[in-house]
């Protein structure tokens, strides 16, 4: 580590991350494949897979399509279910220096503070982040759209946890802004931001939606710009931690998001790429980037 | 259960050839010492195509066979990836990250079918050569393919001592004039206790169905490499779902990348994986 590393970045409710590069949510499963092919407890957290109250078997395929600079998900939030989590995948995580944030997905606030209840004895677990903002199921979209519903939710996780509280915030809404604000008087520790973009992609030889469902989420550097006008917005809203998350793919792209005053960032669909892309950011970047 | 990627690397492997075999065949020969080293039949490498951003994933590709450190892939010049990846030159770098998935049961003993429809010949030469290390010699190809210029060549599939080639071509253009698995009822008259199977999931199917129909014991080992729509290649991004048998008979979804490619063909859903939509190849 040189002199000049990133250092850690504090989010509030006694969770520091080690370093400010983090893997996504929805890339980095529950972190058992990638800590096979890289260097995983160098990173600054994990964000795991999005969690349910109950396993989920996701959506029917194909689940993902690739666009320019981008690809299409439409997963369906597949998982094994909060309990799972808790007491299958948790005691793996013993002994990770990587600290993982668990992300809560859910379709009404009592999921979500179901979920939430079931990891607070969890010693594993070192945050929670709120993923409001999943496009590919029904009613997941709801409290992310809603700056009153979101911080409605965001109470009652409050109530429940003494951890720290990031909310994923989505950026298909006409006032990014208006729900961070809201989320931050509601409570929260910190946000990030941002989730994938609503897209469709057509079969050139069929004419139809490539994706079941018509739409996914668009990820990847194809969005870095739109996320990172979104990321800009949200931290001049807010004055809790924002952490930064769309299209980065290298340090200068990662770097973006720190000069416009997030304190932290993800990785996502660049780790398919090349899963050592999250390690290159961290490499690449200097405390004077931000 | 997660996946054991214990052999899986990045490795920056040199081009040392992109050979046509005419009928929009090619196969890209590359020094990768490791993925030499790990591949098992049936496993695959998921390869960079190109540098840019567009496009933006690697592409997976049954490691054909292996010789000292070098590699073959097998494929066709079919989307903006595989277009790049038949414009390497030699001494071009070419960036992947493999061995990956589960490869096929290599069995020891018995008669061995193996059907192969278009590029689904990629993964049979280094079975075809695991097989032979293992004293099996009792080997049947049969190759499949839309015309006789798309027919991966007999000789090809092991060296130097070639198995048995039963060709067929959809145009009757060489060998019999039909689908491959018509090949196959006439071969199950000698009781194979292996096939492997690998292929567009269409004619996957129509392999379990001749097999079906046939009424004869289905063999011991009965396993095809599948095909799915990828992400990451490596279990995290949950895009390539195949549908699967679970233990209680219902439909259940497993990833091709990790769970697969090669499966038991018992346990894949037929009728699920025919009701889906074909690939997008962009």
């Amino acid at each position: 580590m040189t002199e000049n590393a990133p250092g850690s970045v504090d989010l509030g409710r006694g969770l520091t991350l080690p370093n400010p590069v983090g893997l996504a949510s929805g890339t980095a499963g529950y972190g058992f494949e990638l800590e096979q092919l890289i260097d995983i407890n160098r990173l600054g957290a994990l964000y795991t897979k999005g969690t349910t109250m109950d396993a989920r078997a996701g959506n029917p395929p194909p689940r993902v399509a690739e666009t320019g600079g981008g690809m299409l998900n439409s997963i369906g939030l597949q998982n094994p279910g909060v309990d799972a989590v808790a007491t299958t995948y948790a005691p793996r995580w013993t002994g990770w220096s990587i600290p993982i944030i668990v992300n809560i997905a859910g379709g009404s606030v009592d999921e979500y503070v179901h979920c939430v209840s079931v990891l607070e004895p969890v010693s594993e677990v070192a945050g929670i982040e709120l993923n409001i903002s999943c496009p590919n199921i029904a009613q997941g979209l709801d409290f992310g759209r809603d700056p009153a519903e979101a911080a409605r939710l965001v109470a009652a996780v409050r109530a429940v946890t003494q951890r720290c509280v990031i909310v994923k915030l989505s950026p298909n809404v006409t006032d990014i802004a208006a729900v961070a604000r809201a989320v931050e008087d509601a409570g929260a520790d910190a946000v990030s931001a941002v989730n994938t973009y609503i897209g469709r992609k057509i079969h050139r030889a069929t004419g139809r939606s490539v994706l079941p469902l018509g739409t996914g989420g668009l990820s990847g550097p194809a969005i870095q710009p739109l996320a990172l006008a979104a990321v800009a917005a949200v931290c001049d809203a807010v004055h809790i931690p924002v952490i930064g998350v769309g299209g980065i793919i290298d340090a200068a792209s990662a770097r973006d998001f720190l000069i416009v005053g997030a304190c932290a960032v993800q990785v996502g669909t660049a780790t398919f790429v090349n899963p050592e892309t999250a390690l290159q950011v961290l490499d690449g970047l200097r405390v004077d980037d931000y | 259960m997660t996946a054991d990627l214990s052999r899986a690397a990045l490795e920056t492997g040199e081009v040392l050839v992109v050979e046509r075999l005419g009928g929009g065949l090619l196969e890209l020969v590359a020094r990768l010492p490791h993925l030499a080293a790990n591949a098992m039949p049936g496993t695959f490498a998921q390869l960079r195509c190109g540098t840019s951003t567009t496009p933006l994933l690697r592409r997976p590709f049954s490691v054909a066979w292996t010789h000292d450190d070098t590699c073959g892939f097998v494929f066709e010049a079919v989307g903006a990836g595989t277009r790049l990846l038949a414009a390497l030159q030699p001494g071009d770098p070419l960036d992947t990250l493999g061995p990956l998935g589960n490869g096929f049961s290599v069995v020891d003993s018995g008669s061995v079918v193996c059907v192969s429809g278009g590029l689904g010949c990629a993964p049979f030469p280094l079975l075809i050569n695991a097989l032979r290390r293992r004293g099996v010699e009792d080997i049947l190809v049969l190759n499949g393919a839309r015309t006789a210029t798309r027919l991966y060549p007999a000789e090809r599939f092991a060296r130097p001592a070639v198995p048995v080639v039963a060709e067929a071509t959809d145009d009757g253009t060489r060998g019999h004039h039909g689908p491959v698995t018509e090949l196959l009822q006439q071969a199950l008259s000698s009781r194979p206790t292996a096939i492997y199977a690998c292929g567009p999931n269409a004619m996957l199917g129509a392999v379990m169905g001749t097999l079906l129909e046939s009424g004869a014991d289905l063999p011991p080992t009965l396993e095809a490499s599948l095909e799915a729509p990828m992400g990451c290649g490596f279990g995290t991004c949950l895009g390539c779902a195949l549908p699967v048998l679970g233990e209680d008979g219902v439909t259940v979804w497993r990833l091709c990348c990790t769970d697969g490619p090669v499966m038991p063909m018992r346990d894949v859903d037929w009728d699920g994986l025919r009701a889906l939509p074909g690939a997008d190849v962009a």
